[in-house]
């Protein structure tokens, strides 16, 4: 251990595993899943390769090909050893199985009447149509709904039904009976093409700078100044309660909003004596939903603001507001000349760091108003969540889901790169002074 | 100081602002043990019934202690860890050579400053392919990962105003380095360590979202879930029931503000994630 240079590495790597793991990872693989069409229905690991009703449909829709898609989704029926082996297991006689190996072994049938056909003419014909019938079908094959590995196999165990197949239908069957998950830009264009898409949007512009502006920095500001000019007492109790939306934990917190707001509640029961009737509060308009989802985050976010700009005014020097009071300046030339000049790096840096928490937080909205009534209070965060991760109808879309999360990853990197520019980087990272 | 102005409109002012708060806060508590009238404001009886969830499971919810010890564990585990491989991280940034050290420093903070909840949906997937979705491991290393920038960050900070004199001193006596942090530094950053443990233990305590998206079965449900779960279920709504068992989830919350209100309004300040 006597070289710190290993050591620093030593000490490093626990945190750089765990780092590297769950928070760099996801950052790459947003971007990568983003290009994805995963869902539910594609799975998160590999796919199959399948014939069924939607791949055919593809087949047909897609490349022309609806008379291959109707043939492999038809039943084919095949003599071969494997047929043979199961008709003797369904009872049919040793003289009928050997005639059918000599005279018809490899032979196929495009349909049942076909095969039973056959079954009929035969020198040692089964003794029923039931017979017949469950003779038959021994020899019936079919690709529908089992899931190959690979192209590969799929084409084989169709050409084993004699389906002679071209490339370009080998390609085309390949590309639409692939059921899992496939690289591709969809996702972004559907984005720009979805409506949804820009309300989201302009709802996700309209909270940020509405609760950044209202109270994480302005209420903040107001908090900070006015528990500046009180005594000790009232100033540590506001500054306590203020904090309180910070600590208690969010599920707990909105549910107290709800009680003030749902329509038996404590607002609903003051206002009913003015003559407004009692209703949701929280849900009943956009105008009134959004007053909630403003004021809940709000509450919590101006704790912050508060805090730092507390602390940076009592980093003013006393002598400068003592002067300014026997220069006879009023508290709001103070606060203007003295107290706000101060503030100004405070205030960058909260607004800074407060607009990427808030484009990115979406838990208090999830909790209290679902992104309803109707969409209304659905910022980008939310809606991204629930393409991905909460859906009523179980179809769960992880790939568009990760598309627009990585609009916000791409926006939190650039942003935390200019913050690391902005707030004086170099004065952070001074070297050690051991050197050994 | 400024003894020329007059302090009650102020006092009044805010006093009016902060009533809402006020009336929620202190409605939680009445609410827990009384019964209103319809319509009413002021409650009209003494009840201990909405603390029935103590002994008795609610309709479809797993046992209330069963809640209470996942959310402990994960709370306890997180904060075990990251205190540990913070404070070895963050003594590595802080004092000791390293290859692109600027490039590690400039790198936690870009972290630090990362919206940590965009990466949620990758989270879940990852955790699918790892078999390890609906585990409390899972989401504990989840959460552990997450926590590391500010853990290793505030850590680093403090390191920082350790006296290069103590260490100094430990190298002439023939110590080395990892002695030298074990035996001599360690000591000196014990109120770090303390501030950081209470901060990720109220993190743990109170995180909602990564256990309702990686974890949200039965055996592995955190109170936060079990809560979310309960107000969300229609069939069932009883709002005084909700806030006992909020109240019941939330006390190691308000014993620890009390007694260490301070230290934590010094970390909040110094910017944690808003």
């Amino acid at each position: 251990m006597g070289n710190s240079k290993h050591l620093g590495l030593i000490l490093l790597a626990p945190a750089g595993v765990f780092v590297i793991l769950f928070f760099l990872a996801p950052v790459v693989l947003t971007a990568i899943f983003g290009f994805t069409n995963m869902s539910t229905a594609t799975g998160i690991s590999g796919g199959a390769y399948v014939v069924n009703e939607s791949t055919m449909r593809a087949l047909g829709e897609r490349f022309g090909e609806r008379e291959l898609a109707g043939r492999l989704l038809r039943k084919s029926y095949v003599i071969d050893e494997a047929g043979l082996q199961a008709a003797r297991e369904s009872g049919a006689e040793q003289a009928t199985i050997e005639e059918l190996r000599e005279k018809y072994l490899g032979r196929n049938f495009e349909s049942r009447r076909q095969i039973e056909r056959l079954l009929k003419k035969l020198d040692n014909r089964p003794a029923s149509i039931r017979a017949i019938k469950k003779i038959a079908a021994s020899f019936e094959r079919s690709v529908v709904n089992i899931r190959f590995d690979s192209p590969e196999e799929l084409v084989a165990a169709i050409e084993g039904y004699g389906i002679v197949l071209s490339d370009a239908q080998r390609q085309a069957l390949a590309d639409v009976s692939y059921t899992g998950w496939v690289f591709t830009t969809q996702n972004f264009k559907t984005m720009m093409e979805l409506p949804d898409t820009w309300r989201t949007m302009a709802n996700t512009l309209f909270y940020v700078f509405s609760t950044l502006i209202l109270f994480n920095t302005g209420f903040a500001l107001v908090l900070a100044i006015l528990t500046h000019y009180m005594p000790e007492g009232p100033a540590g109790f506001f500054r306590s309660v203020w904090l309180l939306p910070r600590i208690t934990p969010p599920v707990l917190y909105v549910l107290m909003w709800k009680w003030l707001a749902w329509d038996n509640g404590f607002l609903s029961r003051m206002l009913e004596p003015l003559g407004i009737a009692p209703r949701n509060w929280l849900l009943d308009t956009p105008a009134n939903a959004w007053t909630f989802v403003i004021l809940i985050n709000g509450f919590v976010g101006a704790s912050m603001g508060m805090l730092i700009f507390s602390s940076a005014i009592k980093a003013i020097p006393q002598p400068l507001f003592h002067a300014s009071e026997v220069d006879g300046a009023s508290r709001w030339q103070q606060i203007r000349h003295i107290i706000l000049p101060q503030l100004r790096w405070p205030i960058l840096f909260i607004t800074s760091y407060q607009t990427l928490s808030l484009l990115t937080s979406f838990e208090y909205i999830l909790l209290a108003t679902d992104g309803g009534p109707g969409g209304a209070t659905e910022v980008w965060a939310l809606a991204a969540y629930k393409k991905a991760l909460s859906n009523y109808g179980g179809a769960l879309q992880y790939g568009y889901g990760a598309a627009m999360s990585l609009v916000l990853v791409v926006i939190g990197v650039v942003l935390s790169l200019i913050y690391l520019r902005l707030f004086n980087f170099k004065a952070l990272t001074e070297s050690p002074k051991i050197e050994q | 100081m400024s003894e020329n102005y007059r302090k009650w409109p102020m006092v009044l002012f805010l006093g009016v602002l902060t009533t809402p708060l006020i009336l929620m806060y202190v409605y939680l508590f009445v609410d827990t043990v009384t019964n209103t009238p319809p319509g009413a404001i002021l409650p009209n009886e003494f009840t201990l019934e909405h603390w029935r969830f103590l002994h008795e499971n609610l309709p479809g919810r797993p046992s209330i202690w069963l809640a209470t010890w996942n959310t402990f564990m994960f709370a306890t585990v997180t904060t075990l860890i990251v205190l540990a491989v913070s404070s070895a991280a963050g003594y590595s940034l802080s004092r000791l050579q390293l290859p692109a050290r600027s490039f590690f420093l400039g790198g936690i903070l870009v972290l630090h400053a990362f919206p940590t909840v965009t990466l949620l949906i990758a989270i879940f997937l990852i955790l699918q392919m790892l078999g390890l979705y609906n585990t409390l491991i899972g989401v504990i290393l989840v959460k552990i990962s997450l926590e590391l920038p500010f853990g290793i960050w505030i850590m680093k900070g403090f390191y920082d105003t350790v006296p290069w004199e103590i260490e100094m001193a430990g190298i002439q006596d023939g110590a080395t380095r990892f002695q030298v942090w074990r035996i001599l530094v360690l000591p000196q950053v014990k109120p770090a360590i303390l501030a950081l443990g209470i901060i990720s233990f109220l993190a743990g305590w109170s995180e909602f979202i990564l256990p309702l998206v990686l974890a949200p079965g039965n055996d592995v449900q955190v109170l936060s879930v079990y809560l979310a779960a309960l107000i969300a279920d229609d069939n069932n709504f009883d709002m005084n029931l909700f806030k006992s068992v909020g109240l019941f989830y939330v006390l190691p919350v308000i014993v620890l503000f009390v007694f260490f209100q301070n230290k934590l309004m010094n970390i909040y300040s110094g910017g944690t994630k808003g």
